[in-house]
C-alpha cells in the first residue's frame, strides 16, 4: 500500500526482548565499578534490562530475593568482598532452584568452572570480556 | 625464585594489555631488585598465597594509566584518575593475575590471589623484606608498565 510502513526483513529482534515484547531482566553482580559499567553497556546495547547492580554476593542475595521472580538471569562474579559468587551461587540456586546465573571470573581454573557448574550455574566467561562471547553466554542460558 | 613463577605473570601481562587495548607491548630486559622499589605514581597490588608467599605489582605512571583507562572505556577521556579511572586499571590487574593464576594451576602450582589493591600517588616506595623482587618492563606505546613480582616458596611445605 503506498504511504504503509513495512519493517525491513533484515531488522532483527534484539537479543533482549522477549517473544510477547517486553525485556529480560538482569542483575549484575560484580565489585568493579568498571566492570558493571561494561557488562551494562554490552546488555543494554541489544535491549536487555538490567534491574539491578551488586557489589558483594550478600546484597546480591538480598536485591534477588526482593526482586524475585523477576530476575530472568544473573551475571556474578566470584572474588568479592563480604560474600564471594560461589557462596551467593549456592544460596540464590537454594533460594530458586529454576535461576539462570551466569559465572564471569578472570580466573578460569578448571576446579573452580567445574564447580560453578556443579552447584547449577548455566555458563562461566573467563575475562577479558568479549561483546560477542557475553551474549551468545547469556541468549544460550536463556534459550 | 623459581622464574616458572615470574613467567606466567609476565605472558600474561603482554597477552592481557594486548587483547584489551589493541597495542604492541614489547618485553625489555629482566632485572633483579633485593631492596626497596620506586614505583611509578599508579600501582595495583595482587597478594600470592598457597604453597607461596609474596606478590604481584604492576606498576605505571599516572599518564600511561589515564590513557589504559580512556581506552578500556571505550574512548572516554580520563583527564583526572577518577573512581572509574582506578576501577579500571584495577581490573587490568585482575584480568592478568587471573590468567596467570590459570596457567600456573594448569601447571601444577597451588597458588591463591587476593583481590587487588590500589596505590596511587607520588614518591612511593615498596619494599618486600626477604623477597627479590623480578621486574620485568613493558615498553607500549602509551609508556612504561613494570611486571613486579616478588615470590617464595613457603617453607612449611
Amino acid at each position: 500500500m503506498p504511504g504503509e510502513e513495512y519493517p525491513n526483513i533484515n531488522d532483527r529482534v534484539p537479543d533482549g526482548v522477549k517473544p510477547n515484547g517486553g525485556h529480560f531482566k538482569i542483575m549484575v553482580v560484580d565489585d568493579s565499578m568498571f566492570v558493571t559499567k561494561q557488562l551494562t553497556q554490552i546488555l543494554t546495547s541489544e535491549h536487555y534490562e538490567v534491574v539491578a547492580i551488586a557489589e558483594n554476593g550478600e546484597v546480591a542475595l538480598e536485591k534477588y530475593k526482593s526482586l524475585y521472580p523477576d530476575v530472568d538471569l544473573v551475571t556474578m562474579d566470584i572474588t568479592m568482598p563480604k560474600m564471594d559468587g560461589i557462596e551467593c551461587l549456592k544460596k540464590i540456586v537454594e533460594f530458586d532452584k529454576n535461576a539462570k546465573i551466569i559465572m564471569i571470573s578472570a580466573i578460569g581454573k578448571q576446579d573452580l568452572v567445574k564447580e560453578s557448574l556443579l552447584i547449577g550455574a548455566k555458563n562461566y566467561i573467563v575475562k577479558p570480556l568479549n561483546r560477542n562471547k557475553v551474549l551468545e553466554r547469556i541468549q544460550n542460558a536463556l534459550s | 625464585m623459581r622464574l616458572e613463577y615470574i613467567n606466567p605473570f609476565v605472558e600474561a601481562s603482554c597477552e592481557i594489555i594486548q587483547e584489551v587495548l589493541g597495542i604492541e607491548v614489547e618485553k625489555e630486559e629482566l632485572f633483579l631488585k633485593e631492596t626497596t622499589v620506586p614505583i611509578l605514581g599508579v600501582a595495583v597490588l595482587i597478594g600470592l598465597t598457597g604453597s607461596v608467599r609474596g606478590r604481584v605489582l604492576i606498576d605505571m605512571n599516572i599518564d600511561t594509566a589515564l590513557k589504559v583507562a580512556t581506552v578500556m572505556n571505550f574512548g572516554e577521556e580520563f583527564k583526572v584518575f577518577n573512581d572509574l579511572a582506578k576501577a579500571t586499571i584495577t581490573e587490568l590487574s585482575n584480568m592478568i593475575g587471573g590468567r596467570a593464576i590459570t596457567e600456573l594451576h594448569s601447571e601444577g602450582f597451588s597458588f591463591q590471589v587476593s583481590p587487588p589493591t590500589i596505590f596511587t600517588g607520588t614518591d612511593m616506595e615498596v619494599s618486600s623484606p626477604h623477597l627479590e623482587a623480578f621486574i620485568v618492563p613493558l615498553k607500549t606505546p602509551f609508556g612504561r608498565i613494570e611486571i613486579n613480582v616478588a615470590v617464595k616458596e613457603r617453607e612449611d611445605n
